[in-house]
């Protein structure tokens, strides 16, 4: 099948009318701020080459393919698409459209997790207090999505709540008659002295091209606790663009685990702002890329409080002619004392035309603190190799053996064992 | 068992390996001893088959096999076994998956079956035994945050594991203590008979007078330039290698 390209200045106009086929108004979640994204958008425009930001992931062939909104297909058997072991809430969406009929939410009865097209008197209230509070106005992408988007998963932990069992959001992309667009939302609010696991994962059963713009708003309160895992498990047909930004009141602990094992295109966004004393932050990414591959993480953290923790550590494994971009910036405010903020970016490349650009960013204006950045980008170690070879074991097994245990580092820090048994076993299959 | 054939090997353009011959019998431990740089971890490296290294001439058969043909791990299972003189490090593979993988994989090769989890810890514990290994190290990754002895006597351990036909140990007494020493000797005697061979690289006579050669060799510039029995590493010890380095020159 032939994908069409629009060219020219009709560009933008068609691209946000594929992700936009209705009008703002009229709809239920927070009104107001989608009618004035909405008119943002007018002005805004798609990032230019010249863009630092977009520096390593060209937007122009992204753009310029001619989407249609995926239609909402007839739901198919999602068990392939659990987690074994994962004892946890689902919610499962079908080219960005809840459904119900596969959800299962039963264990968190204290919480408020509901579909943004199926709020609650209560969920309503969380959303008009919370929605687009956060979220880049100044990106294309970004007003896009919360113009335009229609459904995601709203999960509100309220104060002093622990949550039962973890969340697990199934983004599934079925097959559509043209190259497709998608937009999801979500929205993450954990009240003061409150915690909460979630795990969102992304499949697509389509050979056609699709583009999935998707927005996450996080609010971690006082003394509250959140870890997310996003495994980005796509088919190479689906790009992405994610944008996820997060807002940490004191004394906060906040982990993301950003894991992209496929994809065509996929660009993630994501943005901290360490807006209270003494939080804690783990930033985590693994990247196993092949093909033709292209994956961008763009990461922010913004220390604008002191006594404030983060560490960050991106880890990828680079095949074929795939390329891996990663970007840090840790930008320590003024009044950011004893901030300490660790960053470290590790590549390995499995073969000579496989890319990977490793671009810290340091912007540090107080005076006592401790930062530290570190990157690498080799060969997978040869001297352990041919050690464990010279031992008997046989090459695919000893590579096998390597880069379970260069993933290790970032895979074991996830706490939820179902998910790393179920990530070992993915990494694992991968290097069959 | 083990016959080198006038072997040529270089690495990065340059020939280090100039014409290498020797003969291992069943049973036997030959020493080679030699200058620094004289090629004799070359030589255990191209015989464990490190990629970088380029032969570029002779001939080496093991076993009635031609050992140059074989991939590094084929040679771990025709019975092969190298201690490094620089064990690697390897962060985030364990010991104990580390050797389990090893052991199971050369007994694949040979035919027999995988060892039950039960067997495998046996034997682990009968062999750590056997080098006094500390029970933590098993623990820890692999070499990872171990100490120059612990990692010598570690490359013992894994040797006892794997039930080699043919030990190359490269300078496995450098920077040992003597007691590390004597356990290290003791455990190669004890694996020492009829049919295992070892090539024992060393720079000191005092792990000779543990582990008893019946042939010592002398390296130098890439082919061995000096063959005797045991007391030619005596003399070595009082004369050092300038009177052979000439002598070579003079061939
Ligand atoms: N990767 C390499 N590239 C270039 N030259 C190398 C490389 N590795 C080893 N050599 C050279 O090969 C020669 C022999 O080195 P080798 O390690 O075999 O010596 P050795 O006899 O084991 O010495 P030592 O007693 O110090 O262990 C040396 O001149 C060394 O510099
Ligand atoms: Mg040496």
């Amino acid at each position: 099948m032939a994908i069409q390209t629009n060219t020219g200045t009709d560009i933008k106009e068609a691209f946000i009318r594929a992700f936009a086929p209705e009008a703002p108004n009229g709809q239920p979640i927070a009104p107001a701020v989608k009618e004035s994204a909405a008119a943002a958008l007018q002005a805004l425009q798609f990032p230019h080459k010249k863009n630092e930001a977009w520096k390593y992931t060209p937007v122009q062939p992204l753009v310029s393919k001619a989407y249609i909104p995926a239609e909402a297909t007839e739901p198919e058997d999602i068990s392939p698409f659990l987690i074994p072991e994962l004892e946890a809430d689902v919610l499962v969406y079908i080219n960005g459209k809840f459904s119900s009929a596969h959800s299962q939410i039963q264990h968190n009865k204290q919480l408020c997790i509901e579909s943004l097209r199926q709020l609650s008197s209560q969920g309503k209230a969380v959303v008009e207090a919370h929605f687009g509070k956060l979220l880049n106005k100044d990106d294309i992408f970004a007003a896009l999505n919360t113009a335009y988007a229609k459904d995601g998963t709203l999960v509100y932990v309220p104060k002093g709540t622990v949550a039962a069992a973890p969340i697990h959001i199934i983004q599934l992309t079925l097959p559509g008659q043209a190259a497709c667009s998608l937009q999801h939302r979500n929205l993450f609010v954990v009240e003061p002295l409150a915690e909460a696991k979630v795990v969102e994962s992304f499949y697509s059963l389509s050979t056609v091209p699709s583009l999935r713009n998707a927005g996450t708003e996080i609010f971690v309160g006082e003394n509250a606790g959140l870890e997310y895992v996003k495994l980005q498990l796509e088919q190479h047909t689906a790009s992405q663009i994610d944008h996820t930004e997060v807002s940490q009141a004191r004394h906060s602990r906040f982990s993301i685990f950003t894991i992209t094992l496929n994809g065509d295109t996929v660009r993630n966004d994501l943005q901290i702002h360490l807006d209270g004393t003494e939080t804690e932050t783990h930033l985590m990414g693994i990247y196993l890329l092949s093909g033709k591959q292209h994956v961008d993480n763009y990461t922010q953290i913004l220390h604008k409080q002191p006594h404030c923790y983060s560490n960050e550590l991106y880890k990828g494994i680079v095949a074929d002619q795939a390329t891996a971009a990663f970007s840090g910036k840790i930008h320590v405010f003024q009044q950011a004392q004893k901030t300490n903020a660790f960053q470290s970016n590790r590549n390995i490349l499995l073969s000579k035309s496989a890319n990977a650009y490793t671009r810290p960013q340091l912007e540090i204006y107080a005076d006592d603190v401790k930062c530290s950045h570190g990157a690498t980008t080799g060969k997978l170690e040869e001297d352990a190799m041919f050690y464990l070879r010279s031992r008997g074991i046989p090459e695919k097994q000893a590579r096998k053996m390597l880069i379970h245990a260069f993933a290790g580092e970032v895979v074991e820090q996830i706490s939820l064992e179902a998910v790393r048994t179920y990530l070992e076993s993915l990494i694992a299959s991968r290097y069959e | 068992m083990l016959k080198i054939d006038q072997l040529h090997a270089a690495i990065e353009g340059k020939e280090i390996l100039k014409g290498f011959s020797l003969e291992v019998k069943p049973g036997e431990v030959h020493a080679i001893m030699g200058p620094n740089g004289s090629g004799k971890s070359t030589l255990a490296s191209v015989l464990a088959g490190k990629e970088d290294y380029e032969v570029t001439s002779g001939s080496v058969s093991f076993n009635g096999k031609d050992l140059l043909e074989m991939e590094p791990d084929q040679r771990a299972g025709e019975g092969l076994f190298l201690a490094f003189q620089y064990p690697v490090e390897i962060p985030g593979v364990s010991m104990v998956n580390f050797l389990r993988t090893a052991v199971n994989a050369v007994r694949e090769y040979r035919g027999q079956e995988p060892l039950s989890a039960g067997a495998f810890l046996k034997l682990m514990k009968e062999k750590k035994h056997m080098v006094d290994l500390d029970s933590d190290l098993t623990k820890r990754s692999v070499n990872e945050g171990f100490s120059g002895g612990e990692k010598k006597r570690n490359e013992i351990f894994q040797m006892a594991m794997l039930d080699p036909k043919l030990v190359i140990l490269d300078e496995t007494d450098s920077g040992l203590d003597i007691d590390a020493l004597r356990i290290v000797a003791d455990a190669v005697n004890k694996l020492r008979n009829e049919e295992r061979s070892f090539i024992v690289i060393t720079h000191y006579q005092r792990l000779l007078d543990y582990i008893v050669p019946d042939h010592v060799h002398v390296l130098h510039q890439g082919k061995i330039v000096k063959s005797g029995g045991k007391e030619l590493a005596l003399e070595l010890e009082e004369k050092g290698y300038d009177w052979l380095k000439e002598g070579a020159l003079g061939v």
